[in-house]
């Protein structure tokens, strides 16, 4: 076999376990921690299936967009797009792209395959703009999950300190 | 800690509708926090928040920290560095009077802010700085997996992102040589407060003349 050859047929090989071989994914996001078995390869971006963007953020992938409660992020679902593509009848959501419309920041650490994303600006707009009290959701030493609606009626004074 | 545990049970039995909740900014956990709020015989919520949530939420930038919540979820009073009483070095007597006065009059205390006020007194972050926040999350994230390298990269870039965070500062160097308050932190409160800054937010208790919330 020519050395051309060889290249090519090792070029291939390495393209076909990429697109064969699953690679896998950790997001955080708030206190979440959500390991995604399977992943688009991709070497920015964060592309999972629908299913798993509901479990990274709440969102839900619909017909007319990427919603969350009332609001909806338009997603062409019938040809390929920055934010979904279909791969051998498989949808793929991009996460990240989502997040740079949201200004949702994130980091990810590529080798690791860790993926963190910040809070989303339109859940804390009424904070800036009308003193809303931002929502939490924590486990309580106890492993009871805490919540500001569990405070409802109440006169609360929140308060943060430290061991260091 | 345990003075406040002093003034909830004393609050509490003037008025039942008065809570606390107490977050610990502890990326350690369990290990740093929890023999604290133990000592304090804490019968209040008490949450350990591993990844600093609270203070990314809120945008706010030291402990200890405060923020005055009333009965519909709206803020009343931020931001401010807050003791339960005057410790010496630290601290102030100040402070808890005007949280008793808030308990006692609710709306009509004059030491609660309208909702102008609170806009004006919420902590204003970069945009820079609001990235900092998952890059500190992906640094506890590895820290809590004892991958102290990359906690160090991220908590590190995260600083560097935010520099206006004592938080994410004395996290970290907490695990160095020198300590969370050592001379490294020293330096930094020294050159801030040298530049006519303030190392606590600071506390506004001038009375709201004829609040009429």
């Amino acid at each position: 076999m020519k050395t051309s050859a060889r290249v090519v047929l090792a070029l291939a090989s390495i393209f076909f376990s990429c697109l064969t071989f699953a690679q896998s994914a950790t997001v955080l996001y708030n206190e979440r921690v959500v390991v995604i078995d399977e992943v688009l390869p991709d070497a920015s971006d964060l592309w999972v299936k629908p299913e798993d963007l509901t479990r990274i953020n709440d969102f839900e992938l619909k017909p007319q967009g990427a919603c969350l409660d009332e609001l909806c992020i338009p997603v062409l679902q019938d040809r390929d797009s920055d934010m979904f593509v279909t791969r051998q009848d498989q949808g793929w959501f991009n996460v990240t792209e989502l997040a740079n419309i949201l200004q949702q920041s994130w980091v990810a650490d590529y080798g690791a395959g860790v993926w963190s994303f910040g809070g989303m600006p339109v859940e804390r707009r009424a904070f800036f703009q009308s003193a809303e009290a931002p929502d939490f959701l924590l486990p309580d030493r106890d492993g009871n999950l805490v919540s500001l609606s569990d405070f409802a009626g109440k006169q609360l004074l929140l308060l943060t300190w430290a061991s260091w | 800690m345990p003075v406040w545990q002093v003034i909830y049970e004393e609050l509490q039995a003037e008025n039942p509708n008065f809570e606390i909740v107490s977050f610990a900014q502890d990326s350690g956990g369990e290990t740093d926090a929890g023999p604290i709020f133990d000592a304090a015989n804490a019968t209040y919520t008490s949450v350990i928040d591993a990844n600093h949530t609270i203070s990314a939420l809120y945008n706010l930038v030291n402990v200890p920290s405060a923020v005055w919540i009333d009965e519909e979820g709206k803020i009343v009073r931020i931001n401010e560095g807050t003791y339960a009483k005057n410790h010496g070095a630290f601290g102030t007597d100040e402070y808890v009077p005007i949280v008793r006065d808030w308990v006692a009059n609710g709306a009509d205390s004059p030491y609660v802010w309208d909702t102008e006020t609170v806009s004006e007194k919420i902590f204003q972050r970069t945009p820079e700085a609001e990235r900092a926040q998952p890059t500190f999350r992906l640094g506890t994230y590895f820290f809590a997996s004892g991958d102290e390298v990359k906690a160090e990269q991220y908590w590190d870039m995260a600083q560097e992102l935010d520099p206006t965070s004592w938080n994410y500062l004395r996290q970290d160097i907490m695990y160095e040589d020198g300590g969370s308050a050592g001379p490294e932190w020293r330096a930094r409160r020294d050159a801030v407060e040298g530049a006519g800054g303030t190392y606590y937010a600071p506390l506004d208790i001038e009375p709201v003349p004829n609040n009429d919330r």
